[in-house]
């Protein structure tokens, strides 16, 4: 084995060129996988945080009914009977770190030119911000001791009516008992945050403001839990999926929707992002295979004599494909080891430094994937391991064929051949 | 009991539709430590000869029978193992392993072999270089070895497992006559110290010369079998 071993290793230093070629290609797959996988956790880490932070909290607790009919925002399908009970179990819970009430509600706001329809979040100020990290997106000021006048609106909303911080705008809604109604707040703050609908359509009141606006009496349509996270995402989902369970079978007339469930979207969308990610690393792969299979191939070409009088002198038919078998294994060890080395140190960049991600993919691109800011890419060592083997393995596979062929040339023919 | 003996061995080879008949009936027995030139004129079958007794090939019908042991129906691994223990081979154009030095190179027979440790290959591979005339050249590559020293370093791997029978097919063809007299002369040398029995095809005169036996082949059949003091 020896001298097999020391012929392939010399033999793949006298094709220099040929076999740096080849474990680039490699290393180009792995490289583009890993900076990819990196990237793409981290804009799913975003998105979820985001989709956590702004709009679903961990879990968000609604009635059955309410939940059906969500898409009209009923003020009148309220957890008002279920709070005290529902507060109890969750204080009980030593997973829930924090619990706030909303109520959103549908209206429009208006400039006296232009009407634009909202989505109205009442909230509880100091709570809310327990649950929810809406402050850091905030231009102006979040609610004052004396609030109820007060409204925050979305960046684009505000663009849209030509309006900013310490302006004047009339909001208009139905009541909880759908009388109409039109008031005029002033506007504190201006969010511009990742989540599309709240700059392009929310609009946030306290609910002083809302019991006065809405006769909305307290009336609370959502309950938001956040969950204090430990571990990984998955860790963290499952945690959160058997609170919701348990949750779910104490009150089986409310509806208990985790983050997971809300987000489905963006789930769907990381597993999309995922495909493409592996779709991109075979393709890039299977021009390897198709680099080493040509290299070990031309190996086999280059060297049928040579095959030849190692057949002649005894050494067996499966020992010179182990030969060129092992060539490629090296090529490919030479090219996963470059890959996730040079893999590696881009990707340390990228969980460093990051990617400004709007100005890279545009602020469309960047709003339907649920992010803002810098992107910051995530280390995964499994994936790495994985796509080290994955290296080896492609290549070891392309080199078995050229292999087999070599070890079954008849050995006249191996001397005759010039 | 011959140490090789070729019984009635024919060998035809498709070319296209043609059959083409390289070996009809050849008959022929080897003594241990013969000396033995196959001559003849190009296409007279000598390579396929040499290619059958060294089983590198098979023929289409006949025997070959090495020390009374029936050749014929052995597997691919046992035809291996055949010539791994018994069979040594000289390449006209010398055939060495470009990226192994003439040690490794002579070396190669015994790593097959696989029956002595590193030490001793070393020491069995350095003494047959010295006695080919190599010493001091151990550790150089093929590449930088004249024609002349890489035909040597040829015998010596083909010595280097003290194998009972040496084929070599046309061992001084692309030497110059100096070179080409200083390896016939190792080669007799070899033969004459080791009882190795050489089997050479050449159309070289000089080899003829020293060769103790000749057959001349023609059309695949043996024409003349001289035997020489």
């Amino acid at each position: 084995m020896g001298m097999i071993i020391k012929i392939a290793f010399r033999n793949i230093g006298r094709h220099k060129r040929r076999t740096v070629l080849s474990a680039l290609t490699i290393a180009a797959g792995l490289i583009v996988f890993i900076c990819m996988d990196s990237m793409l956790t981290g804009v799913d880490r975003m998105s979820i945080d985001n989709l956590i932070n702004l709009s679903s909290g961990a879990l968000k607790i609604q009635t059955a009914d309410y939940d059906k009919d969500k898409e009209s925002f009923p003020l009148n399908l309220t957890l008002d009977s279920s709070l005290a009970p529902l507060a109890a179990a969750l204080a009980q819970n030593k997973r829930v770190s924090h619990v706030t009430r909303r109520t959103q509600f549908l209206g429009q706001l208006s400039n006296y030119d232009e009407t634009v329809p909202v989505v109205g979040t009442v909230v509880d100020p100091a709570a809310d911000t327990l649950v929810f990290g809406l402050k850091p997106y905030l231009t102006g000021s979040y609610f004052g001791a004396d609030n109820s006048r007060e409204i925050i609106i979305g960046r684009q909303l505000a663009q849209d009516l030509g309006v900013g911080v310490g302006d004047n705008i009339t909001l208009y809604a139905l009541t909880k008992y759908d009388s109409r109604n039109a008031d005029v707040f002033k506007i504190v703050g201006v969010l511009s945050t990742a989540d599309p609908g709240i700059n392009h359509s929310g609009v946030f009141m306290t609910f002083a403001a809302a019991n006065d606006f809405l006769d909305l009496e307290n009336s609370t349509t959502e309950l938001d839990v956040a969950v204090a996270r430990t571990g990984s995402l998955p860790a963290f989902s499952a945690e959160t999926r058997d609170i919701q369970k348990h949750l779910q079978a104490d009150f089986p007339s409310l509806r208990v929707n985790s983050f997971l469930d809300l987000g489905a979207g963006v789930m769907e969308l990381t597993h999309a992002k995922r495909m493409s990610g592996f779709i991109i690393m075979g393709i890039i792969l299977v021009i390897a295979v198709v680099g080493i299979f040509n290299t070990v191939f031309m190996s086999v070409y280059e060297r049928i004599r040579e095959i030849g009088v190692l057949r002649a002198h005894g050494m067996k038919p499966q020992e010179i494909s182990a030969m060129f078998v092992l060539e490629g294994v090296i090529t490919g060890l030479l090219g996963s080891v470059l890959g996730c080395v040079l893999g590696s140190l881009l990707n340390l960049l990228l969980v460093t430094k990051g990617i400004p991600m709007e100005k890279v993919a545009g602020s469309i691109a960047t709003a339907s994937y649920g992010i803002a800011g810098n992107v910051y890419g995530e280390w995964n060592v499994a994936a790495t391991v994985v796509v080290f083997v994955l290296g080896i393995a492609v290549a070891t596979v392309a080199g078995i064929l050229p292999a087999r062929r070599a070890s079954k040339i008849p050995v006249t023919e191996a001397l005759r051949f010039n | 009991m011959p140490l090789l003996d070729i019984r009635n061995v024919k060998k035809e080879y498709r070319k296209g539709d043609k059959s083409v008949t390289a070996l009809s009936g050849v008959n022929l027995a080897i003594e241990k430590g013969e000396f033995l030139s196959i001559v003849g004129p190009s296409g007279s079958g000598k390579s396929t000869l040499l290619n059958i007794v060294g089983c590198l090939d098979t023929p289409t019908s006949g025997s070959v029978l090495y020390n009374g042991r029936e050749l014929g129906g052995l597997s691919e691994q046992q035809l291996s193992d055949y010539r791994r223990d018994n069979i040594a081979f000289i390449f006209q154009s010398y055939n060495l392993i470009p990226v192994l030095t003439v040690r490794e190179n002579v070396e190669l027979p015994l790593v097959i072999e696989r029956k002595y440790s590193k030490a001793e290959m070393a020491q069995k591979a350095l003494a047959v270089i010295e006695s080919v005339g190599l010493g001091g050249m151990a550790d150089r590559l093929p590449k930088e070895l004249s024609g002349g020293q890489e035909q040597r370093v040829a015998i010596a791997r083909a010595l280097v497992k003290d194998p009972l029978v040496v084929l070599a097919d046309e061992p001084t063809a692309n030497l110059d006559s100096t070179t080409a007299e200083d390896v016939i002369s190792i080669m007799q040398r070899m033969n004459t110290e080791r009882a190795t029995t050489f089997v050479f095809s050449t159309h070289d005169l000089r080899m003829e010369r020293h060769a103790k036996r000749i057959i001349t082949l023609r059309d695949g059949a043996i024409e003349k079998d001289e035997r020489r003091q």
